[in-house]
């Protein structure tokens, strides 16, 4: 269930453009030379990906969702809003 | 008229209890629920471009009424949405009878779809910076991988969270949603969070989806989510060779009666990426 599970979700994030970001294995806890080859290489891979580009996005809806909530949608806010820009 | 005869047939005679299908109230063709004791109501019933995913309707009676057989009209995207509801045991298939009518009659159009309609045209703004709705998804690996992203993000920054494809959803039928868990995605009056919103629901879309097109017919802000949902589709159709809709079979994802049929080649992969 997981490989099915994380098979269609690497492709899945592929399509929106976060490929590459997501790594399924299978390591043995006698395995430990094996979980460092892992854990080095994704770390290695990720680094080349750089930063999330997710973040960068939230941010600005952020900012967009704070002057939302500042405009006053109950009393005639819309209009002191338009005639202030006009 | 045969139709009419036929449906008035079913409903005196007890082969379904209630009836499915449009009647044009002001204009307007709604879905109606046709019942014996109302039988004169069923010479206003009609079949139109308009559809309305009746087989949940049918899920919400059944959840209700276990044992009602429900008769209602069907395009193959209904039939397949029945197939998906029948697989998940949300309605006993032998509680449903349908009335197979046309899915596209006219013959203006070559677009063969279940809609009547042509695939409306999109906007040159929406075409510079966003995903054109029309779309195939081979289509986008034509933009890099950060193009991708970009537009895809300027689809779901769009969305007012209506929940609107949720709802119109004839294979949504989980009691609690995820897409109202606080934990899993944050609720609340604004904005939805992006993209995880619009994934956790493609996620669910996997081995679901029947391509009905309803979810984007219905989204106020026009976001592409046929195209996602359809290689969500095509992703599993790749991975597990499993056509959504189509056959009674299993779905990959269903824990419940899961043979295990994979090939390694997955594993492999997984490993090497």
């Amino acid at each position: 269930m997981t490989v099915k599970r994380i098979t269609f979700l690497q492709e899945l994030l592929g399509l929106i453009g976060l490929e590459g970001r997501l790594g399924l294995s299978w390591i043995s806890s006698a395995e430990a030379q094996k979980f460092v080859q892992v854990v080095s290489d994704f770390t290695e891979k990720i680094r080349s990906l750089g930063p999330n580009p997710l973040p960068a996005f939230s941010d600005s809806r952020k900012a967009a969702a704070a002057e939302l909530m500042q405009l006053d949608f109950k009393g005639d806010g819309y209009d002191q809003q338009s005639q202030s820009m006009a | 008229m045969v139709m009419i005869n036929k449906v008035k047939a079913w409903l005196e005679d007890g082969t379904v209890d209630v009836f499915l299908g449009y009647k044009e109230i002001d204009h307007h063709p709604l879905p109606h629920c046709f019942t014996s004791e109302h039988i004169e109501d069923v010479a206003d019933l009609v079949v139109s471009p308009v559809r309305y995913p009746l087989e949940k309707i049918a899920t919400h009676m059944t959840a209700i009424e276990p044992d009602i057989k429900i008769g209602m009209l069907a395009r193959d995207c209904n039939n397949r949405a029945l197939n998906v509801l029948f697989l998940w045991n949300q309605i006993k298939a032998e509680n449903i009878k349908t009335l197979s009518v046309n899915c596209c009659p006219s013959k203006l159009k070559k677009h063969g779809d279940c809609s009547y309609l042509e695939p409306e045209k999109m906007g040159a703004f929406k075409k510079q910076v966003g995903v054109d709705n029309n779309l195939e998804a081979e289509d986008l690996d034509a933009y890099g991988q950060k193009e991708r992203l970009d537009r895809w993000m300027y689809e779901f920054q769009k969305c007012i969270k209506c929940y609107g494809c949720r709802n119109i959803c004839p294979v949504c039928f989980c009691k609690e949603c995820s897409l109202e868990h606080d934990e899993l995605v944050k609720t609340g009056p604004l904005l939805p969070e992006i993209p995880i919103f619009h994934m956790v629901r493609a996620v669910h879309m996997a081995g679901r989806c029947i391509d009905c097109g309803l979810c984007e017919a219905a989204c106020p802000m026009d976001i592409p989510l046929r195209l996602l949902y359809g290689k969500v589709n095509e992703i599993v159709m790749n991975l597990f060779d499993y056509e959504t809709g189509s056959s009674a079979e299993n779905p990959p994802f269903s824990i419940l009666g899961d043979a295990v049929t994979l090939e390694p080649k997955p594993i492999e992969a997984a490993q090497t990426a």
